[in-house]
């Protein structure tokens, strides 16, 4: 595979202290990376640092093999969409859409033809004249999406660009961007804060964490094989446990669990809440008391207290939740646990 | 008495106490003014005042100076505010925290000990003339007592205030815009007059009313360091006014005046609500 984007120790601090450091990622040709992390971990520095409206303190980005660094943004292979104000309020779509290929000296008939290639793209035909405070919010983001997506961009680069939005548009606009992606096979850096944004959309995720990476994989791996603690506990449910490495496995009262890194002393238990099992009766696990069950929908969710272990939650089917009430005795084990040092 | 009749009662009501203010100091003021301008001087109503304003030699030479000084000063207000703003907006460092820092002062000076100030300072044995003066330089060109004084004058009364207005258009432009355009591929220069101008060009209209209006006028500084002939309107009235007691013929001056300010005025209505056609 041919590498699109390659960013190599990137480092950037401010006068405040904040910033990245040591950031090393490539990005394949045709791909959908998202960097996620909450806000401030410095998602934003490293995007506008590809962009070129940041300049490192250290390191290199190549864009196909070549260094980017000493162009500025309007001479960089890049696109970016920001999280709001994309649009020129004073200019009509049209002029938005156009302005780019004007500069690069298109004729006016590819201009117009390729104008309304994309707003059919993004189901906004027939807006050419309309002004961006004409336009909702998500119709807002779509052409400046397709703004992007006119420039040809070799990299185009996503700010939380659907963060303003409310839930369900939200919802959409990440399966357009997605369909949009595969028709056009562009390679994209996607920016959010939305752990559920970034499993929905991504062929991989960058997981950030106070100006560093904690874990770069794929959604699935991501979510079933977190490396660090803090990739477990901002990817998807996850309920934490003490437990204490002695002989070589990791305990918690009576019960063994394994202890895949070889770990020593106090460790802390990650699982998953669709991996905490319950059993009635004689089997082995850790004895609790069902302190709440909530249904939601097609799952409910059961927490369990486990006596001095603190409180688990546990996802079950439905069918699996009628024969359990408020305050019955039951046995918790897990089906999968993930061991890391505690902190 | 249905609801809405009611409503509207009250709504009158309440708009009733502005109304009358604005009747009372502006409305009354200058439909009388406008009454005493028409009145000849045998008692009757005719437009000799008018004709008069605009045939003597002195009153047009007044008019044409007032005019001449008005707009050369707005021109170089808006240039020099707006440059001001432009680079407080776009730059950071000591030099922008000490534009930041100074450029207000003007405003907290009252006019006549900033005019007297500038006769020091300018004056033909003033500081600067002095000054230069020690660097062999003899000849002083004059600028009190002559256009250049007064211009000089309302540019220390009006860019600050003019910055501070374009400052805050400036700032409500959101960095997304500018860097999108940059990212697009726009130079500086295109960046400047699509996309900068054309999003404060608004409040430069703003801008330009207010120093208008504050320029055509003026009297402290015209009065204190502008030359004996011509005059700015402002002076001119007061000395028909007073000196000449010629009543009529100084109503006549000053609803001219507020004509010329209407002029601007209707321009600047003009401008605003053919932008809301498009927004809306
Ligand atoms: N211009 C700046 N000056 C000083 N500190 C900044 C600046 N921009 C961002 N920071 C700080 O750098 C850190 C990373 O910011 P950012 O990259 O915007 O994070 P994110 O996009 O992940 O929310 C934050 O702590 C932020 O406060
Ligand atoms: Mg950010």
């Amino acid at each position: 595979m041919d590498i699109q984007l390659s960013i190599q120790k990137l480092t950037k601090r401010y006068k405040t202290g904040d910033g990245v450091s040591d950031i090393s990622l490539d990005v394949q040709k045709g791909e959908l990376i998202t960097l996620l992390g909450p806000s401030g971990c410095g998602k934003t520095t490293v995007l506008r640092s590809i962009g070129g409206f940041l300049e490192p303190d250290s390191g290199d980005i190549l864009i196909e093999n070549k260094s980017v660094l000493k162009a500025p943004p309007e001479k960089r292979p890049t696109a970016m969409v920001f999280q709001s104000y994309n649009l020129w309020p004073h200019m009509t779509v049209f002029d938005n859409l156009a302005f780019g290929l004007k500069i690069r000296k298109m004729k006016k008939s590819e201009i117009d033809q390729a104008i309304s290639e994309v707003l059919k793209l993004i189901r906004l035909s027939g807006s050419e004249q309309k002004f961006p405070g004409q336009l909702s919010g998500g119709q807002q983001q779509r052409v400046a999406v397709a703004r992007a997506l006119l420039l040809k961009p070799a990299v185009l680069l996503l700010d939380e660009p659907f963060s303003a939005l409310d839930a369900k548009l939200r919802h959409e606009m990440r399966e357009e961007l997605r369909e949009i992606q595969s028709n056009t096979g562009l390679t994209m850096v996607f920016v959010t804060h939305d752990q559920e944004e970034a499993l929905s959309i991504s062929d991989r995720i960058v997981v950030m964490n106070k100006g560093h990476i904690e874990q770069v994989a794929s959604p699935q791996e991501i979510y079933d094989e977190p490396k660090t603690l803090f990739a477990a506990q901002f990817i998807g449910k996850m309920n934490f446990l003490k437990g204490v490495v002695t002989n070589g496995r990791v305990m918690i009262a009576q019960l063994a669990f394994p202890n895949s890194k070889n770990l020593s002393g106090n460790v802390t238990l990650a699982i998953r809440p669709e991996d905490v099992q319950l059993f009635d009766g004689e089997e082995a696990g850790l004895p609790g008391t069902i302190k709440h069950i909530m249904v939601l929908g097609h799952y409910a969710e059961v927490s369990i207290d486990l006596q001095g272990h603190g409180i688990i939650r546990s996802f079950r089917p439905r069918d699996q939740v009628n024969d359990l009430r408020t305050g019955q005795h039951v046995k918790v084990n897990f089906a999968k646990t993930l061991v890391f040092p505690t902190v | 008495m249905s609801k809405q009749t009611k409503m509207g009662i009250l709504g009158l009501l309440l708009v009733l106490p502005s109304f009358l203010v604005l009747f009372v100091i502006v409305v009354l003021p200058i439909a009388l003014s406008f009454k005493e301008s028409l009145t000849n001087a045998s008692g009757g109503y005719d437009l000799s005042n008018y004709i008069y304003l605009f045939t003597n030699k002195l009153m047009r030479s007044n008019i044409i100076f007032t005019l001449e000084v008005t707009i050369i000063s707005v021109l170089l207000i808006l240039a020099i505010s707006y440059a001001l703003a432009v680079y407080m907006r776009f730059n950071n460092g000591a030099v922008v925290q000490w534009i930041r820092r100074l450029y207000m002062i003007p405003m907290f000076i009252p006019g006549v000990i900033a005019t007297y100030g500038l006769i020091q300072l300018l004056g033909n044995h003033g500081w600067a003339a002095r000054i230069l003066y020690q660097f062999g330089i003899e000849s002083f060109p004059r600028i009190i007592f002559d256009m250049k004084g007064i211009i000089i004058a309302n540019l220390w009364f009006n860019i600050p205030f003019t910055t501070m207005l374009l400052g805050s258009a400036l700032s409500a432009v959101p960095n997304s815009v500018i860097e999108s355009a940059k990212d697009v591929g726009a130079g500086t220069i295109q960046i400047f007059f699509k996309f900068i101008l054309p999003l404060t060009y608004k409040t430069l209209l703003v801008g330009a009313t207010f120093a208008f209006m504050g320029v055509i006028g003026s009297f402290t500084a015209p009065f204190l360091l502008g030359p004996n002939a011509p005059q700015m309107l402002g002076v001119s009235m007061e000395q028909v006014f007073g000196v000449f007691q010629q009543k009529q013929l100084a109503a006549a001056l000053a609803f001219f005046t507020f004509l010329l300010c209407s002029i601007m005025g209707f321009f600047y209505i003009r401008e605003m609500i053919k932008d809301e056609g498009v927004k809306a």
